[in-house]
């Protein structure tokens, strides 16, 4: 099966992966584990929605498959996101969720590659990307049509490595690879514009070789259509979506308000969090 | 010694079309012979070391066999943490050749020097660290890098210092040293690694001095230091890198729990180096030429 036949296909997921399930268990996972890095993730929920629902593959269901399709999530502090997703598809149960960050449990604050299901290891931003491009070109080597995605952070875009990462994905021609930058206009200390102007994401990959699109990254129909668009377009050309996001998406009280990249839930703020979801307390 | 690497990673790619060549944009005449015989692996990532390592991590992740080549000085100096977190955090099968080592490019200054390069990669987790003193120990290393099938970093120094062994060593076990001489049981004995174990045979001869060569420094057998040590009245380690964290601190690190012993550590002093010159020139700057070693190694001979 490719993609470009059969664009928005579903592949038998659609009753799992609904973002407002999703971002529960982000919050239970967080509130378990007294972590932080909610809003990071809710950014890139219904990203992840798609990919997972209508595009990644893994034959058997199964995480390691030799002949999956790859999501790199270069912006690791985005993991809890990936882990909510790895719940719907039953490669983590619900002692996984509810035991985060309890001493000697496998599951850490940012994506380790040791776990099934994860790709790389990342948190220190700028990695994932280039190990993408690898991933890629082994792909491109061997001539199956597996497909690689890498989700990067607009803050994560101050690194270098992806600039050289993305000079060396046009130059040999990947177009099995997306890098989707997860735009929600943060980073640690500020807004993107305040630290390190991006200027125009789009203009600046497309002459890069890549091509392009921005979408509205947290409208699953924007998502899904620009994923399937990106596949069919640009023959020979790396893919580039760029998706408006909101940073903490879902929750009213935490959405742009960056002090959620850094702050713990507390007994208060969890129960309000999970009412603003519309789920009753528990 | 830059013949034999050529012709074993040659041999390694012909054999094995998952062996890739990945360099930063660096390597000029040396790769001649691959670019002919191999084209469909030889691969120029562009001057761009950092993403050229998470790449050689990620087509390790799809069944490849990444060779990736650049001066030490970058490869792995500049690209430490793409090494740690994407490569040997899982034990992927890459070897890290880092060329030049030490004083190579004593013209071009601090920059295309590397004297901390051993220091660095000794302390990374599962990463396997050779250092080959000529030309069959070369050959050695390189086909230990493949068979390792894990992480690897090879370092390549000065390659012109002519031949230790007197031929083809056959399959080097990881952290076997290498004895080259025998000597006098009632005197020091020398553990050299790389460029400096030409000096260390040169310096010996006429002391009676034992001199084993280093080519595997990580992992560093026990056993074998422990059996130089009490075969020797002391220890002196000769390298063409930093005192600090090199061959001297991997060898007193065994010998002080093993086999206590005193260590003479004969290496780059902790500093940069201050003006340009001739190798040989710059191992003067830094006290390593064969006059001052044998000064030191024979004050430390009458200490005992």
């Amino acid at each position: 099966m490719s993609f470009d036949e059969t664009p928005g296909a579903d592949n038998g997921h659609e009753m799992r992966f609904d973002p407002a399930r999703m971002r529960r268990t982000v919050l239970e996972m967080a509130y378990a584990g007294s972590t932080v890095h909610i809003a990071c993730a809710f950014s890139i929920i219904e990203l992840m929605t798609v990919l997972y629902r209508h595009h990644l593959r893994y034959p058997g269901n199964d995480p390691r498959a030799e002949g999956r399709d790859y999501l790199v999530l270069s912006k690791g502090h985005g993991v809890m996101a990936q882990y909510a997703c790895m719940h719907e598809l039953g490669w983590l149960n619900d002692s996984h969720i509810l035991n985060y960050f309890k001493d000697g449990s496998d599951l850490k604050g940012l994506s380790d590659s040791r776990v099934p299901g994860l790709e790389v290891t990342s948190g220190s931003l700028g990695h994932g990307f280039s190990v993408g491009v690898g991933i890629a070109m082994g792909i491109q080597r061997k001539g199956t049509d597996q497909k690689v995605y890498a989700i990067v952070g607009d803050g994560e875009l101050n690194e270098g490595p992806i600039w050289e990462g993305a000079l060396l994905a046009a130059h040999h021609k990947m177009d099995n690879l997306m890098l989707i930058v997860d735009k929600n206009g943060f980073q640690a200390m500020g807004e993107t514009g305040e630290v390190l102007a991006l200027g125009d994401l789009s203009a600046k990959f497309a002459s890069f070789g890549f091509e392009t699109l921005e979408i509205d990254g947290n409208d699953e129909m924007e998502v899904d259509a620009a994923i399937c668009r990106l596949w069919a377009s640009g023959r020979g050309r790396p893919k580039a979506l760029i998706a408006r996001t909101v940073k903490g998406k879902g929750v009213p009280f935490m959405e742009s308000d960056n002090r959620w990249h850094y702050t713990r839930l507390n007994a208060q703020t969890y129960a309000e969090a999970i009412k603003a979801l519309g789920f009753s307390e528990h | 010694m830059r013949d034999a690497f050529s012709s074993a990673l040659v041999r390694l790619a012909l054999a094995d079309p998952r062996v890739l060549l990945l360099t930063g944009d660096h390597g000029y005449s040396l790769f001649d012979e691959f670019r002919k015989r191999c084209p469909g692996q030889y691969i120029n990532a562009g001057i761009a070391e950092q993403n050229m390592v998470g790449m050689a991590a990620g087509l390790a992740r799809v069944g490849f066999r990444p060779f990736v080549y650049g001066l030490a000085a970058f490869v792995p100096i500049r690209t430490v943490e793409q090494i740690k977190l994407d490569v040997a955090h899982d034990g992927l099968p890459v070897v890290l050749l880092g060329d030049g080592a030490g004083f190579v490019y004593s013209h071009l200054g601090t920059s295309h020097q590397s004297t901390e390069d051993i220091a660095c990669t000794r302390a990374i987790p599962s990463l396997e660290v050779l250092s080959p003193a000529d030309r069959f120990e070369m050959t050695a290393s390189v086909d230990r890098a493949y068979e390792a099938n894990g992480p690897v970093y090879l370092r390549m120094g000065k390659s012109d210092r002519g031949d230790v062994h007197a031929g083809p060593i056959g399959t080097l076990s990881p952290g076997r040293l290498l004895q080259i001489r025998v000597g006098r049981a009632d005197r020091p004995g020398l553990i050299a690694t790389g460029s400096m174990v030409c000096t260390a045979v040169e310096v010996a001869a006429k002391r009676e001095l034992s001199v084993w060569s280093a080519p595997s420094l990580k992992p560093l057998s026990a056993d074998d230091v422990s059996a130089a040590a009490s075969g020797s009245s002391g220890l002196i380690t000769l390298e063409e890198h930093s005192v600090l964290g090199g061959l001297g601190a991997a060898i007193t690190e065994i010998t002080s729990e093993r086999q206590p012993v005193r260590v003479l550590r004969i290496g780059v002093p902790d500093r940069f180096s201050e003006r340009c010159g001739t190798h040989g020139y710059l191992l003067q700057e830094h006290g390593l030429d064969r006059a001052a070693v044998e000064r030191r190694v024979d004050e430390f001979t009458a200490s005992i």
